[in-house]
């Protein structure tokens, strides 16, 4: 009963300040369906949402990598070089998932530890190490595929970035991640006033109207189609335990330490090199699955995939909020910022316009984000 | 008395929802030093800010003269060009660039378009003349040369710019003690010239070592009149400052001293940057559970690397033997001193101590993940409930506990740290300089924790550069000097001219 005598404007001035990106994410939804039509369609969210899987998922890395205060570039070239890997190991006659684990220990982990070794180890900007693997990964993939394309044939193998989880059984895990979520948020209050938290009835309320609406309008999009597409069910897989590792675990609190002070952490006690070797080797590993599920989805790879991709990811984990000098941030704003950048991709497409002004009006939106969050954080 | 270089009046200044200056009231003449004292968030801060017009003269009521003229500054600038400047506690240099460089950055002399670094040496020259410093180059970059003198050279930027009140917030806060002899020489120096000074310390010896009158500030009120240091004692000043008689600034009790926690053989720590040298040469000590051993010595002397490198902090350049409890140990790195029941409260809270982007809870179990985490998920319930405890226990001022550690002040910000490390319960515990810069109130407070601390059996070191808080506090004190433990003393053969005797080497 913490907020009773507070009016209707305080509400939704605190709606708004604790989910700007998400609003904006909503107009510019709405923006683009009424120039659009064709935008709001199952068929069309379905593609949106399967699409914006691959930088997504990198997102939720890339997140605590820029929590670190550093930065990942190498991540596009670790998907082009993970998507031509896993296509010639399966031409070479490997099986499916002999080469997606191969693929995922030789580019993800391997490549992840040396980034990871460099940059804990000697304390080098990540920038540098990582610009430096953006190269060395571009050319291992041509080298290896001598520059050309390399197609796949394979069904098995085309379900992981093309497949879709049927519509009765997609509805059936909606239903259950509905009831799980309430539970949950039931559950967390129960705690809170067992130790005397104060339970603020708003949060609560807000907390569920969104998951309840979230959960429902992805029933109703995937449901209406062909289900959930298999990456988009993976990429939810890898939000949640991001989520879960920056809330709830030691390693994600000393991700927030470190990056907020680096040595007043290392003069608490935290082990800043297993933090760091974590973080960016397990970037690279997701680096890794998406390439594998653009190959996938594209039944063949070439070693230009993933050109730029950095920089939508790195532009995502922007939009959603996180500081580049550290310390604050959360992954649910990178996902949005993901998703951001897939309804200007998509939305532009739809409406004709030329891939040249695409990238000026993407550049435009990621300036005027941060900036907008620069200015109000400061408030 | 001579002319009035500075006149307040009732100076009035509201932030939302406090009255942060209330009816303030300060004279300042040509040619002598103001001190202006009172506890952290008294309002000495904004007082200045209202007469440097970094808080515009339209939000503020009351009158400030400069010279008998009535001034209304809108912005910095306008100050500036009436002769008032401030030397702020954080230097504002550039380290990449020259002195003359760095004094004349806003003006540069140019023959056309480009810079004419004749004049502008020779003109650097001069300024540093009038301040009696020969043995500073105009070329030299602002990184190589000591805290001590940077800050000389902000002086000096002041007075090229004609400044004729200078204000100095905190200024010997990061000086060794002969910066600090230098510093108060120029101040000298300024006097005779005219210069009129606001000398803003937490220092008691200094301002009665430096200071013409004192000006009292206490919850954004003047208190009392200015009175000349001569007439008032230091203990009239503090009351003054904390509103009633402290009791006592060091309430040292005595326990009785019980097994040998900590032994050191033979540290030393090599110079970071210098091939060859060494910050501690071969020190050996022990402490014991029961007692509080202090450690004395000037700036430079080597204590923070003694106990930082016990601590585990420069596991490669730190040399020699530990022992806790009688066993030998190797602590190569914080996270192992921590396992080993070690605390260590740093001396510089804001860049090593605190994480700023954080709260309360967060910050007060940094050190203690473990402790609140089963196979690594935390259990936020119980950090909270711990973090609760300690803001009682410490009587922390925050909003909640979930308030940004950047927005409390000093002396809770301190708290915090302490709150931090209290959460690791360790067995010994090290203060490096736990009361520099944070209010009397708060000091008393933190003088009393020890005592608490060391009842319940943790073995406490505590540095310190006052010598009135390591003589009031200290059962035992270690005196360093140049990197060597030089001698030991008993709480009853500690003086100050004794530790002062063997700190500077003259024994």
């Amino acid at each position: 009963m913490d907020n009773n005598n507070k009016g209707t404007m305080y509400y939704l001035k605190k709606l708004i300040e604790g989910n700007g990106t998400l609003l904006a994410l909503i107009g510019l939804a709405i923006l683009v369906t009424t120039l659009a039509p064709s935008f709001f369609t199952p068929r069309n969210l379905t593609n949106l949402t399967r699409q914006t899987t691959i930088r997504g998922i990198i997102a939720v890395t890339m997140t605590m990598v820029i929590l670190l205060a550093g930065i990942d570039l190498s991540v596009g070239s670790i998907v082009g070089l993970s998507a031509v890997t896993v296509t010639l190991l399966m031409q070479a006659g490997l099986g499916v998932w002999v080469s997606v684990i191969l693929t995922i220990l030789l580019c993800g982990v391997g490549i992840g530890l040396w980034n990871g070794f460099w940059i804990a180890k000697y304390d080098i900007h990540p920038f540098l190490i990582t610009l430096g693997m953006m190269t060395i990964a571009r050319g291992l993939a041509m080298v290896i595929t001598d520059g050309s394309s390399v197609p796949v044939r394979n069904d098995l193998f085309g379900v992981i970035g093309g497949g879709y989880i049927p519509q009765v059984p997609s509805l059936i895990i909606l239903g259950i991640a509905l009831i799980g979520s309430i539970y949950a948020i039931i559950k967390a209050n129960q705690k809170k006033k067992e130790f005397g938290t104060e339970v603020s009835k708003f949060d609560t309320i807000v907390n569920m109207v969104a998951s309840t609406v979230g959960i429902l309008f992805a029933a109703a999009v995937f449901g209406s189609y062909k289900g959930i597409p298999v990456p988009v069910a993976i990429f939810a897989v890898i939000i949640m335990i991001g989520v879960f590792i920056l809330r709830n675990t030691k390693l994600g609190r000393a991700i927030y330490a470190i990056g907020g002070n680096e040595e007043a952490s290392r003069l608490s006690g935290l082990n800043i090199f297993k933090v760091k070797m974590f973080v960016f080797t397990s970037n690279i590993v997701l680096a890794s699955i998406s390439g594998i599920i653009l190959a996938s989805r594209l039944n063949g790879a070439n070693p230009n995939l993933g050109k730029m991709l950095e920089l939508d990811v790195i532009a995502s984990v922007a939009i959603g909020g996180t500081s580049f000098t550290g310390g604050y941030g959360r992954i649910t704003g990178s996902i949005i910022g993901a998703f951001v950048i897939g309804i200007l991709n998509n939305g532009m497409s739809l409406l004709g316009i030329n891939t040249f002004y695409q990238y000026i009006v993407k550049g435009l939106i990621i300036i005027f984000a941060v900036w907008y969050d620069t200015v109000s954080s400061k408030e | 008395m001579s002319e009035v270089m500075l006149e307040m009046k009732d100076i009035i200044k509201d932030f939302p929802g406090v009255r942060a200056l209330d009816h303030v009231n300060l004279k300042a003449y040509k040619g002598e030093v103001l001190a202006l004292v009172g506890e952290n968030g008294a309002g000495k801060s904004t007082l200045m800010k209202v007469l440097s017009g970094v808080h515009p003269a339209s939000t503020h009521e009351g009158e400030i003269y400069i010279k008998g003229e009535r001034k209304k500054f809108a912005n910095t600038k306008e100050a500036e060009s009436a002769g008032v400047a401030i030397i702020h506690q954080e230097l504002n240099l550039i380290p990449g660039m020259s002195v003359a460089e760095n004094i004349f950055l806003d003006r540069q002399y140019t023959n056309g378009p480009s810079i004419n670094w004749g004049k502008l040496y020779n003109e650097t020259e001069k300024v540093l003349a009038r301040l009696n410093i020969y043995d500073i180059e105009p070329t030299d970059l602002i990184k190589d040369l000591t805290v001590g003198k940077q800050q000389m050279i902000e002086i000096a930027k002041a007075l090229s710019l004609n400044a004729e009140i200078l204000v100095l917030d905190e200024p010997t806060s990061a000086l060794t003690d002969s910066e600090v002899d230098e510093l108060f020489r120029v101040i000298n120096e300024l006097k005779e010239q005219g210069v009129c000074m606001v000398f803003i310390s937490h220092k008691m010896e200094e301002i009665e070592q430096i200071a013409d009158r004192v000006a009292v500030l206490r919850d954004g009120k003047s208190i009392g009149d200015i009175t000349k240091i001569e007439d008032i004692t230091l203990d009239g000043i503090i009351t003054r400052m904390v509103g009633d008689e402290v009791d006592e600034m060091f309430p040292k009790e005595k326990f009785e001293r019980g097994e040998k926690t900590l032994e050191v053989r033979d540290l030393e720590v090599d110079h970071p940057l210098r091939e060859g040298e060494k910050k501690v040469k071969g020190v050996s000590f022990e402490a014991y559970k029961g007692e509080i051993l202090g450690i004395a010595g000037l700036m430079g002397s080597g204590r923070t690397e003694l106990v930082s490198g016990i601590f585990g902090a420069y596991p490669d350049d730190t040399h020699g033997e530990v022992y806790i409890r009688g066993d030998k140990v190797e602590i190569n790195s914080p996270e192992e001193a921590v396992e080993h029941g070690i605390g260590l409260i740093p001396e510089d809270r804001k860049e090593i101590g605190l994480l700023l982007t954080r709260n309360v809870v967060d910050n007060v179990s940094a050190a203690s993940l473990s402790k609140f985490s089963t196979m690594g998920v935390m259990n936020e319930q119980e950090e909270r409930k711990n973090t609760r405890e300690y803001v009682d226990q410490l009587s922390i001022k925050t909003p909640s506990i979930d308030a940004n550690v950047a927005t409390l002040s000093g002396g809770n910000q301190q708290k915090v740290v302490i709150g931090k490390w209290l959460t690791t319960d360790p067995d010994i515990l090290i203060l490096d300089e736990p009361t520099r810069g944070i209010d009397v109130g708060a000091k008393v407070e933190i003088h009393r924790l020890m005592n608490k601390l060391v009842e319940q059996g943790v073995t406490v070191i505590m540095i310190s550069s006052e010598l009135p808080e390591v003589l009031g506090m200290s059962d035992r004190v270690l005196v360093m000097c140049e990197g060597e433990a030089v001698a030991t003393l008993d709480r009853a053969e500690a003086t100050k001219e004794k530790v002062m005797e063997y700190a500077s080497g003259n024994f």
